[in-house]
């Protein structure tokens, strides 16, 4: 004996709101595949490593508190500067207005 | 775009401008993937009208680039390089090869029969 077609929809009704899925029988395009899609964002934007504290974050922390670090290397650097200073050879001086800057390039 | 750029770096690791970039980029979409898949919900949806379908689907169009996923590029976290670059590692081939002989990858090894 062939079920009658009102009770097959009735039954997939129930299954439809037992399992929360969409009713729909005609098969419209209803854009529910957009929904069930998940979002792929936290996954894609955890690419990078993200920023770990470094020596130098460290640095910066304990500097307000009057404490310093050895740095070998920054040391060296303004070592070289104060030298390069003494042979003339510094940066020159910044100049802070536009009349400075128009001297400076008649003296050439 | 640099409207969307942090004003502090947050990414450890390699980094040269295109990895900026590209992480920018990746913030972006994470950040509007809700709203471009709300719209594109509306625009494949065919009981609503059709003027709020065509609307949504300017309204799509009309986002920032930055917002769109296929603006994402896979780059190597070691060098940047966006060529060749294993999903499974996030490096690219030469980086990969260098750290594997090396050793640092766990469960790497050359392969020999």
């Amino acid at each position: 004996m062939a079920t009658q077609y009102s009770r097959v929809l009735d039954l997939v009704k129930v299954q439809c709101r037992v399992f929360s899925m969409t009713f729909n029988p005609d098969g419209l395009r209803l854009g529910n595949k957009v929904l069930r899609q998940r979002l792929r964002g936290p996954t894609l934007a955890a690419w990078y490593p993200k920023k770990t504290v470094s020596f130098r974050d460290l640095r910066d922390a304990i500097k307000p508190l009057g404490l310093t670090t050895f740095d070998e290397a920054e040391d060296d650097r303004e070592e070289a500067i104060q030298i390069a200073k003494l042979r003339g050879k510094g940066r020159p001086k910044k100049k802070r207005t536009a009349a400075e800057s128009r001297t400076a390039k008649k003296k050439k | 775009m640099s409207q969307f750029r942090s004003k502090k770096l947050d990414i450890g690791g390699f980094i040269n401008g295109r990895i900026i970039r590209d992480h920018t980029k990746r913030k972006v979409f994470e950040q509007y993937e809700p709203d471009r898949q709300a719209l594109r919900y509306i625009i494949r949806n065919t009981s609503l009208p059709q003027r709020v379908r065509a609307q949504a689907q300017l309204q799509l169009s009309q986002m920032h680039a930055y917002t769109r996923s296929t603006q994402i590029k896979n780059r190597c976290v070691a060098g940047g390089v966006a060529r060749s670059v294993f999903r499974d590692f996030r490096i690219a081939r030469f980086q990969f090869r260098m750290q594997a002989l090396a050793g640092e990858l766990p469960g790497v090894r050359k392969a020999s029969w």
